[in-house]
């Protein structure tokens, strides 16, 4: 199988001033199939944010590179978008009008935008809400119009940047399985960003666990469970054991940051 | 009928200063004044007889005008070089660090100490006037615009970049709109210094205007004359204020957390 | 260390000083060879820098200096020891915001300048009237700030140190106290670029002595470099104070450095 997006050697050192270089990653790999859904995880600092803005192409590597599709990117493109971690809503916007920013930067013409909003809008299940500014939203509404917002272009990949991590709890086990349904239907190639480790294993097809800083992969686990999933599968003695492979692995990595 | 402790605040501030008013018109009749203080002294009621009848003989129109005119001019001048220059300020970190020394010492430096200078170079018609209200309404048009581009957020910054979008997309649908309750908060306080350029301006040798009267008025004791100048500053700077107050809060429509004003 | 590696770690140091350096050599450039100036109304920076020398650094201007610095100190004083407590009350007491709110926020949007000439006529030309106006512009900032730093004195800290067995003395120096504290401070230095402006404004208009009266002297009498040695000292003065009271701030909340910046 050749990969849909394919990252090789991928490393970063950001320099900032007056201060000592901070060596982010150093020989990340990654490779994501069409249509799959692959989440990376690791200690906390390891640069797996990082990883997903060079992916975006809001970030460059100093060494390796980011292909999609066989092309080596240089910047952000119409096949992708991200669902950021602080939702990234514009406040003087409108729900309807941040669903719409990256059509209209696509120079899309206003009737076509509004249609494909609203139907996203209805979509993440935020009908009613179009004229509401995002401060009158709950954590998760705001969430779903980032999800809106990113699906509305009709991107290749979906890029998710810890989406979920301020939400409460009970939000987040419900917006999962939200991310899942809408996942099944629409096909998307997702590479997903958390430190979650329940998380991670409820969502993937696969799971790359990244080491303590500088961030490189250190092992891949396949999750075999089967799809479709529901909340009730995260009881089971299999989803479990999975949990416990991932901790094991990403405890190594903690130990080694603390020792 | 709504209670008492629902209008609790307007009764108790209304209460204050209609007290504070009768207490002053009250004076003359307490207390024995000095032959030489009462000559001077005022009372609400005099002052509001002089209003009038400066009001209905014509000759406050002049003084108006001319006040009024060095205001708008002042102040026009001072958004039409404080806005872009706040807006490049705050997005090129060169020009920043070029033009921030001067910004910083000027803006400590109240801007009246340049009046005479002013004059000696602009004569005492409008034009000092207007370049003395320019120079005090600048700065915080300036800084804030400055502050509120600077305050931007990242995150917003990356997601229309990640749309694509070019500098000048970032500039309109982030970096413009995320400065205007700054702006607004600036004018408020551009507001201020410009009045203060207006009274101060005028009170230095200047032929007509507000400041004008009120110093000539002075000058020969005419004191209710001196009041009924102030308190027509006062009014119009509260009606601006208040104008200014009220397009702050219907921003809030947007903008939940209170703008930091600088 | 090169200069390269030196202006990597410090660009807007470089480039500030630059800039200023650049300005000043083109302006005494252009003054010296290519422009023949009228003297009356331009002067060049050797000039004024003889000037200063001359006024400053020999001490003929020092008296005007220590006349003005002794009604800025006495108005600024006054200012702290009436408004800080009067924000505080108004802080505390609910009621005491109601009846005095709307009063306060009237004055002090209200260009209070234009009563200088009234306070001359009531206290005469001198200290006692230099005071007063240093007072009435710079009281208002001790008022506001410190009313709103009590009031946003975090109710949850209020309990934790009641809920200790606090007594209501604990609550005041432990919780209000350093809360209230920065925004004193901030108050502060709103209030020194009024007060400089009362003092300003009281020598321009009516003095025979101090540094306004000075500068306005000089002015009259078309001495130039003179007149921007005066304007000097003050630039001088207005950053010193608000660069020491913004280390001030750092001082007394060291939890929120940059909690207004500039």
């Amino acid at each position: 199988m050749i990969p849909y997006i394919r990252a090789r050697e991928i490393g970063l050192t950001f320099r900032p001033k007056n201060r000592e270089p901070v060596r982010a990653i150093k020989g990340l790999d990654v490779e994501v199939g069409r249509g799959e859904f692959v989440t990376l995880v690791g200690p906390s600092g390891c640069g797996k944010s990082t990883f997903l803005n060079i992916v975006l192409g809001l970030l460059r590597p100093d060494t390796g590179e980011v292909q999609i599709d066989g092309r080596r990117i240089t910047g952000p493109g119409p096949e992708r978008a991200m669902v950021f971690q602080e939702f990234g809503l514009l406040p003087w916007r409108t729900v309807l009008a941040n669903v719409e920013l990256g059509l209209e930067l696509r120079a899309v013409p206003a009737a076509e935008r509004h249609r494909r909003s609203l139907e996203l809008i209805q979509m993440v299940g935020l009908t009613g809400f179009e004229r509401h500014y995002p401060h009158e939203l709950s954590g998760g509404m705001k969430q779903r119009v980032g999800l809106a917002r990113a699906l509305a272009t009709d991107p290749e990949v979906l890029l998710m940047d810890e989406p979920f991590a301020a939400l409460d709890a009970q939000t987040r086990d419900l917006m999962q399985t939200e991310l899942l349904q809408i996942w099944e239907k629409s096909k998307k190639t997702v590479l997903f960003v958390t430190h979650s480790i329940e998380e991670a294993a409820y969502l993937s097809d696969r799971v790359v666990i990244i080491s303590a800083r500088p961030g490189r992969t250190k092992e891949i686990i396949k999750i075999d469970l089967p799809r479709p999933r529901d909340y009730e599968m995260r009881l089971t003695p299999q989803f479990n054991d999975l949990k416990l492979r991932i901790w094991e692995t990403i405890k190594e990595e903690l130990l080694v940051r603390a020792g | 009928m709504r209670g008492y402790r629902e209008r609790e605040p307007f009764i108790l501030g209304a209460a204050v200063i209609v007290l504070l008013i009768a207490l002053w018109e009250a004076v003359p009749s307490l207390v024995t004044l000095s032959r030489g203080m009462a000559l001077f002294f005022t009372t609400p009621s005099k002052v509001a007889a002089t209003f009038w009848r400066m009001l209905v003989n014509g000759e406050l129109n002049r003084h108006l005008y001319v006040s009024g005119l060095e205001f708008v001019v002042g102040l026009g001048l001072a958004i039409l070089v404080g806005l872009p220059l706040g807006l490049l300020m705050g997005r090129s970190k060169t020009l920043d660090a070029l033009l921030d020394p001067y910004v910083n010492a000027l803006n400590a430096t109240p801007r009246l100490v340049f009046l005479p200078l002013l004059i000696l170079w602009f004569g005492l018609g409008i034009w000092s006037k207007i370049m003395i209200v320019f120079a005090g309404a600048v700065f915080p048009l300036l800084i804030n615009t400055y502050v509120g581009v600077r305050n931007v957020n990242r995150v917003l910054i990356d997601v229309v970049r990640s749309f694509c979008a070019s500098e000048r997309q970032i500039m309109r649908i982030v970096v413009v709109p995320n400065s205007v309750p700054y702006i607004v908060a600036g004018l408020r306080l551009a507001i201020g210094r410009a009045m203060l350029g207006v009274v101060v301006g005028e009170f230095f040798g200047a032929p007509e205007g507000l400041g004008h009267v009120i110093a000539e008025a002075a000058s020969n004791y005419v004191v209710d004359k001196v009041f009924v100048g102030v308190l027509i500053f006062m009014g119009m700077s509260l009606v601006l204020t208040m104008s200014v107050k009220k397009i702050e809060s219907n921003l809030t429509r947007w903008r939940p957390e209170e703008t930091k004003t600088f | 260390m090169g200069l390269g590696a030196f202006y990597d770690q410090h660009p807007r140091l470089i480039l500030g000083v630059a800039s200023i350096a650049v300005l000043e050599g083109a302006w005494e450039l252009l003054l010296t060879y290519v422009v023949a100036y009228n003297p009356f109304f331009l002067t060049k920076p050797s000039l004024i820098a003889a000037a200063f020398n001359q006024q400053i650094i020999q001490g003929k201007l020092w008296k005007d200096i220590a006349i003005s610095s002794r009604a800025f100190a006495l108005g600024l004083a006054l200012a702290i020891l009436v408004g800080i407590p009067i924000g505080a009350v108004m802080g505390w007491r609910r009621r005491v915001e109601y009846a005095l709110d709307p009063l306060l926020t009237a004055l002090y949007a209200s260009p209070l300048v234009a009563l200088a000439p009234v306070l001359i006529i009531a206290f005469g030309v001198g200290l006692t009237a230099k005071a007063a106006l240093v007072f009435l512009l710079s009281v208002f900032p001790f008022v506001f700030n410190t009313f709103a730093g009590v009031r946003a004195t975090d109710r949850v800290l209020i309990n934790v140190v009641t809920s200790f067995g606090g007594k209501e003395r604990d609550l005041y120096l432990k919780v209000i106290l350093p809360s209230t504290l920065p925004y004193i401070v901030a108050g502060a230095r709103l209030a020194i670029g009024r007060a400089l402006v009362g003092i300003l404004v009281g020598e321009f208009y009516a003095a025979s002595e101090g540094i306004g009266f000075a500068i306005s002297q000089f002015g009259d009498t078309y001495r130039l470099a003179e007149m921007f040695s005066g304007i000097l000292v003050l630039c001088i003065a207005a950053v010193a104070l608000t660069e020491a009271l913004r280390k001030l701030e750092r001082v007394v909340a060291p939890w929120s450095a940059e909690q207004t910046s500039r």
